[in-house]
C-alpha cells in the first residue's frame, strides 16, 4: 500500500511516515499543497492524507484539485479544529473521511483501508 | 452590551483558536514521536539498539515540541491576562513582541513573516497608559490590513518610533508589493480598515496609510485623556 501524507508540520509527517513504514505501509510525505499535487502527478499514491490548514495552497483547495484531476484517489482530511464541522464540509467536497488531530494511528490505518476498499 | 464587547470577544476567539490549533500540532508531534518509540520497543528490546538513531531523533522531537508547547501556553496566558484591567500601563515594545508572537500563525498562512523593527528603544520611553485589549486589537487589525493588501510572501515589520513627537507604531510591508496606488486601494477598501480606524479613535489616537513605506502608522497618546 502506498500513501501520501500532506501536512506543513514536517516533524509530524516524517514521524507518522516512519510509524506507517514500520507497519508495512509505504508512506510519502509532502509539506505543502504544491509539492503534494506534484507527487500525485509523478508518483500517484493509493490514498492521500491531507491537512486542512496549510500555508499557501490550503487543504480544501488541494482536495478540490485532486477531485478534479484524479477523482479515483481517495482523500482523508486531518483537521486541527475541535469540532467535526471542517471535516464534514470536506466530505461534501469529496473527501472520503476525516480525522481530528492528534490522530490515533490505528484509527488512521482503519480509515485508510476502508477508504481504499470502497474506492476499489 | 458595551459597544466594544462583540469585537473583543471575536478578537479573543480568533487568537485563542489560532494558538490552540498550534498546540494541537505540538501534541500531534509529541504523540507520533512517543508512539514511534513505543513501536520500536514493541518490536523487541534489542530493537532499541538497532533503531538507536530513530529513538534519539524522536526524543529530540519530543523535547523541541515540549519547549514549543510551553512557549505557546505562555503566550496564550499573557494574551488572556491582557483583559484583567480596562486601563493599564503597557510597554509598547512588549505589546509589539506579544502581537508578533500571537499573529505569526495567521501571517504564516500567507507565507508572510512578522518582524520587530523598533527603533530608539533604548532612549525613548515606551510606556503607554491605555486600554490593553484594544491596543492589541489595533495592532492585530493593522497586521490583518497589511496581510490583505500585500501578496503572499514577504515580511511585515512592526516598530515603534517617537522621533516625530508622537508615539507612532509603524506596520509596514516588504516584498513583491503591488503599485503604491493599488496597495493603498487594497488597504482602504478592506473591511478591517474602518474597524482599525474605530479602534484607534477609541484609543484616542489615529491611523494613517503610510504610502512611502507601504504600510500603516498608528498614532497613540502616551496617556488616555491627555
Amino acid at each position: 500500500m502506498k500513501i501520501l501524507l500532506v501536512d506543513d508540520e514536517e516533524e509530524f509527517v516524517t514521524t507518522l511516515a516512519e510509524r506507517l513504514e514500520l507497519r508495512g505501509i509505504q508512506a510519502m510525505a509532502a509539506t505543502d499543497g504544491e509539492a503534494a499535487l506534484g507527487l500525485i502527478e509523478t508518483d500517484p499514491p493509493q490514498i492521500v492524507i491531507l491537512d486542512v490548514m496549510m500555508p499557501g495552497l490550503g487543504g480544501i483547495e488541494v482536495l478540490k484539485r485532486i477531485k478534479a484531476q484524479t477523482p479515483q484517489i481517495p482523500v482523508i482530511l486531518l483537521t486541527g479544529r475541535g469540532s467535526t464541522q471542517e471535516g464534514m464540509e470536506g466530505m461534501k467536497l469529496g473527501a472520503a473521511d476525516y480525522l481530528m488531530k492528534p490522530i490515533n494511528i490505528e484509527e488512521l490505518i482503519k480509515k485508510i483501508q476502508v477508504s481504499i476498499k470502497s474506492q476499489g | 452590551m458595551h459597544k466594544w464587547e462583540n469585537k473583543e470577544v471575536a478578537f479573543f476567539g480568533k487568537i485563542t483558536a489560532g494558538i490552540t490549533h498550534e498546540m494541537k500540532n505540538v501534541l500531534a508531534i509529541i504523540k507520533e514521536s512517543s508512539g514511534l518509540m513505543e513501536d520500536i520497543m514493541s518490536i523487541s528490546p534489542e530493537a532499541v539498539i538497532s533503531y538507536q538513531e530513530k529513538f534519539q531523533n524522536s526524543l529530540a522531537k519530543i523535547k523541541n515540541q515540549i519547549k514549543r508547547g510551553v512557549e505557546l501556553t505562555d503566550r496564550l496566558n499573557k494574551f488572556a491576562h491582557s483583559s484583567d484591567e480596562a486601563v493599564s500601563k503597557i510597554d509598547l515594545h512588549e505589546a509589539i513582541e506579544q502581537l508578533i508572537a500571537i499573529s505569526q500563525r495567521f501571517a504564516g498562512l500567507k507565507n508572510v513573516v512578522l518582524k520587530s523593527a523598533s527603533s530608539n528603544q533604548s532612549v525613548q520611553p515606551t510606556i503607554l497608559v491605555t486600554h490593553p485589549v484594544q491596543l492589541q486589537m489595533a495592532l492585530f487589525a493593522a497586521v490583518e490590513c497589511c496581510l490583505h493588501a500585500m501578496p503572499d510572501g514577504g515580511v511585515i515589520h512592526i516598530g515603534f518610533d517617537k522621533s516625530k513627537a508622537k508615539n507612532a507604531v509603524h506596520v509596514f510591508c516588504e516584498g513583491d508589493l503591488p503599485g503604491k496606488s493599488e496597495f493603498v486601494d487594497n488597504l482602504s477598501a478592506f473591511e478591517k480598515w474602518p474597524v482599525l480606524q474605530k479602534i484607534a479613535a477609541f484609543l484616542e489616537g489615529s491611523v494613517e496609510i503610510d504610502e512611502s513605506a507601504d504600510g500603516i502608522v498608528l498614532f497613540l497618546p502616551e496617556q488616555l485623556g491627555s
